[in-house]
């Protein structure tokens, strides 16, 4: 699951270098999505700040 | 600038990135300083933000592909930022070595400001996307070396958070590696 994000970057690297760059694209957008979400569930601890 | 120069820049902010990547391994396998689950994201942020630049190398600078840098060092810099704030406070404990005084979390969110910063900066030259020659560009060995290496470290590190975190999220804070575990293919089984 955590590497997922590294895998579709991979995987868009590869796209773009077979120029393809709209799928390239894409692969990038679905991998910072996903890493995004794999934030959302590591990121528990409530920080202690006053803002 | 022309484009000549705006792929010159951009092939050596991404072998800095690359650069930076190496040394989060080195740590990890040289000093068997394993990466806690932010850090991991943090390495995926540099990959994504290096994404951006690779695109610059392969098809010409356009702003879109300036954009997708910008997008994803500032995914990075939230990470690192939330990790900086968990331990500003003096006393209040930090994650891994640190590197001329600070830790590497702190190094990334400074770096991912390098790369916005940079990036806004290599908007405001118009000429640069002007180029003559039809994307694919033909690369020369530097820029190639830059995104080939930018793939290498993306694929190892789909190895290294594997063999750390297995098929599920990793632990909070990493004991070693799970596919050295014993009971790794009962951990895959039974992982929902």
């Amino acid at each position: 699951m955590m590497s997922l994000p590294f895998l579709l970057f991979a995987c868009g690297l590869g796209l773009a270098w077979t120029s393809r760059r709209e799928a390239a694209m894409g692969f990038w957008v679905a991998g910072v999505l996903i890493l995004l979400v794999l934030f959302r569930f590591h990121a528990t601890d409530v920080l202690n700040l006053g803002l | 600038m022309t484009a000549d120069l705006s792929r010159l820049l951009n092939a050596l902010a991404l072998v800095a990135l690359d650069t930076i990547l190496v040394l989060a391994f080195a740590d990890q396998l040289w000093f068997r300083d394993l990466p806690c689950p932010i850090c991991i994201l943090q390495r995926a942020g540099f990959v994504a933000a290096g994404f951006g630049l690779a695109l610059n190398l392969m098809f010409g600078p356009r702003p879109s592909h300036y954009g997708l840098a910008i997008i994803g060092a500032m995914v990075g810099g939230v990470m690192s930022a939330d990790q900086v704030l968990h331990y500003i406070v003096p006393g209040t404990g930090s994650y891994g070595n640190a590197i001329f005084g600070l830790h590497f979390y702190s190094w990334s969110l400074i770096a991912f400001a390098v790369v916005v910063a940079g990036s806004g900066v290599m908007l405001m030259f118009d000429r640069q996307f002007e180029s003559s020659s039809p994307p694919p560009l033909p690369l020369t060995v530097f820029p190639l070396t830059a995104v080939a290496l930018l793939a290498l470290l993306a694929v190892g590190n789909v190895a290294s958070t594997l063999a750390i975190c297995g098929v599920g999220l990793c632990p909070e804070v990493p004991g070693g590696y799970l596919i050295f575990h014993e009971n790794l293919g009962l951990a895959l089984l039974k992982s929902p």
